[in-house]
């Protein structure tokens, strides 16, 4: 299998002095293709910093980052913005959707920033909105799905250009606990039937027990690192 | 997609857009409005000066301008005349002897400023055939008849058909006076103007000063379209090279009318600027008002691989909807305002019954605008312009924000 992420001793640093934080201790994670694995732990542990990190929101204080088989440190912000829309897809906690774009633009908008020709990225996202339970609803608004709903268009919109890595920041937070098992069911279900690649963190039970691979981080060090057997795996 | 996020973002918050556009637009419709009443007033006291005095552009000796007399008369003007009046932008031409005497009657003697002008040129050209108030205006074939200003014809105690004596000295310095009679009385509302001139017919006046058939001190130019001044103004100074003869625009003849005019655009033109400031004070506002509420959302684009480039030509898109909508709002009211205040002016008269004097000239107290496609164009297009500019600012702040603090 291809490895999508590679980390070699990361740590990241905040602040200076006495009010100096260590987010992230020299991590070391290996992520290959079509891994759907979850990452957990407190508040606080690094979760978010080392999903930032994987994802070039954010840079390491030292360590080696790569990405897709590229070394990302030292990308230029612009670099950076390239690599992820091409290559990586992000699912928020709070969706993030862009208000003033239907569900059809919003998923559509990084193959438009790819430039894809108009016909082509509106059938992709017509297919995908439809496989992710959203068919008849494309030209809603945001402010017009429930939040099940627009965690869908977000999935949608991480995965309609075929990204390298969906990285996703607890995407069932925000949603009740029968609206989350759905979307984990459609994201398992993306995975096992399309190959994405998901990383996500998550700090709840049911959706730790999903994940075929769980990391245990805290205090910015990887704790626990292994596979899990279940009924959905 | 760019365009369509930047035209529904700006309506996002509508109150706020309209009330944006509507500042936008009823800031440019007073500017507009107020610039074309102004242009209008200059016009206005451009074309009725020039008109009673020697036009838009005058020809005169060199030497006049230092100190004025009438031995400093031109030499052979009708040929010249002629040349000039073939040129398509110009209206009339006029020769004119304008000379300095004393007025007397049996009541007294004023100080008077003697204008020999040709009848026939004037009943085309001057306004002060408008202003008889008593009488008539002079016929070419008048002889030795004059008309006068109400305050002169009061203090001489002069009526219609009444003698007086223009007392002068002559191009040849020798005293001279010649009898002459009240054929009409002007009222301009200009007490220089009414109490101290006087117009002769030109003939009168050459044999008043003794100056030879077909001489004047001045051939005047009379402009049908005034923005030609500058091209005639070359023309004419070709066609007296090497000649004894200055060819000056009516800046230069009426000095105080045209500094009068830069001073009176210098104050208003401060109010315009505080105008155009508030405007865009307004835009500034609305615009990083906008950028500040979406400092997320821009976090999210920049996230997906939004390049820094499309997210400043997305809020420069929003800052020029709102620019171009407000400028064509402001465009329509103060254009269609002005439009009408040109066609139909505005009638102070009820206000200032007597009208109004600039620097000794009486203006009508009704008023017209003038607008043109440059004041329109000019002053939409600064507002535009500065809008596209003052975005500049929010945008940097946008695709400068930190993607990871915003998502936090």
């Amino acid at each position: 299998m291809a490895t999508i992420v590679d980390l070699q001793e990361v740590t990241k640093d905040y602040g200076q002095g006495q009010a100096l934080t260590h987010a992230l201790r020299g991590v070391n994670l290996v992520i290959e293709a079509g891994e759907f694995t979850a990452m957990a732990g407190p508040s606080g542990s690094g979760k978010s910093t080392l999903l930032n990190i994987m994802g070039g929101l954010d840079r390491p204080t030292s360590g080696r980052v790569e990405v897709d088989g590229r070394e990302i440190s030292d990308l230029s912000n612009t670099e950076l913005g390239l690599l992820r829309r091409d290559r990586l897809g992000f699912i928020f906690q709070s969706y993030n959707l862009i208000p003033v774009l239907t569900a059809l633009e919003n998923a559509e908008y990084v193959l438009m920033l790819q430039g894809v020709p108009i016909a082509e990225r509106r059938a992709r996202v017509r297919e995908v909105l439809a496989e992710v339970g959203l068919e008849g609803l494309e030209n809603r608004f945001p402010r017009q799905l429930s939040g099940g709903q627009q965690q869908r268009v977000a999935i949608a919109r991480a995965i309609v250009s075929e990204p390298a890595l969906v990285l996703a920041d607890e995407p069932t937070a925000n949603v009740d606990s029968k609206t989350g098992t759905a979307l984990l069911d459609l994201m398992h279900r993306l995975n096992e039937e399309k190959g994405v690649t998901f990383f996500f963190s998550t700090h709840e039970e049911a959706v730790m027990k999903r994940a075929r691979r769980l990391l245990q981080l805290e205090d910015g060090v990887i704790l626990n690192d292994g596979i899990q057997t279940n009924k959905w795996n | 997609m760019i365009p369509r996020l930047a035209w529904r973002s700006i309506w996002r918050n509508r109150r706020r857009t309209l009330i944006t556009v509507l500042s936008i637009g009823f800031g440019l419709a007073c500017t507009v409005f107020f610039i074309a009443i102004g242009e209008g007033v200059y016009a206005q006291l451009i074309d009725q000066v020039v008109r009673m005095q020697a036009g838009h552009i005058t020809m005169e000796n060199p030497g006049y301008r230092d100190a004025p007399a009438v031995d400093l008369w031109i030499k052979a003007p009708e040929s010249l005349r002629l040349q000039i009046e073939k040129l398509p932008q110009v209206e009339r031409t006029k020769l004119i002897i304008m000379g300095q005497g004393i007025a007397r009657s049996a009541s007294g003697d004023v100080s008077a400023t003697l204008m020999g002008i040709e009848p026939s040129v004037e009943l085309d050209t001057s306004p002060l055939v408008r202003h008889i108030v008593a009488g008539r205006y002079l016929h070419d074939d008048d002889g030795p008849w004059v008309v006068i200003g109400s305050e002169l014809a009061k203090r001489l105690k002069l009526a219609v058909g009444k003698k007086m004596v223009i007392t002068t000295n002559d191009a040849a310095g020798n005293l001279v006076d010649e009898l002459c009679r009240v054929r009409g009385i002007f009222e301009t509302g200009s007490v220089e103007i009414d109490g101290y001139f006087i117009q002769a017919p030109i003939d009168f006046a050459r044999r008043l000063f003794v100056l030879p058939e077909e001489s004047a001190t001045q051939l005047g130019v009379v402009l049908r379209i005034p923005e030609a001044q500058d091209f005639i103004l070359r023309e004419a100074r070709l066609m007296v090279a090497g000649q004894d003869i200055a060819v000056l625009p009516w800046q230069e003849v009426i000095p105080e009318i045209a500094s009068y005019i830069k001073l009176d655009k210098g104050s208003n033109l401060i109010f315009q600027a505080i105008l155009i400031f508030l405007i865009l004070f307004t835009i500034f506002n609305t615009i990083f008002m906008s950028v500040l509420e979406r400092e997320r959302e821009f976090a999210v684009l920049l996230a997906l691989g939004t390049k820094p480039v499309q997210l400043r030509l997305q809020i420069l898109m929003e800052s020029a909807c709102l620019g171009l909508i407000g400028c064509a709002l402001g465009l329509l009211v103060g254009g269609l305002a002005a439009w009408a205040a040109q066609v139909w002016g505005i009638d102070l008269r009820s206000l200032l019954e007597e009208g109004f004097t600039i620097s000794g000239f009486a203006i009508s107290a009704k008023m017209h605008a003038r607008v043109t496609t440059g004041l329109l164009l000019g002053t939409a297009g600064l507002v535009f312009g500065a809008t596209l500019i003052l975005s500049l600012i929010p945008m940097r702040r946008a695709t400068r924000l930190s993607i990871v603090d915003q998502l936090r």
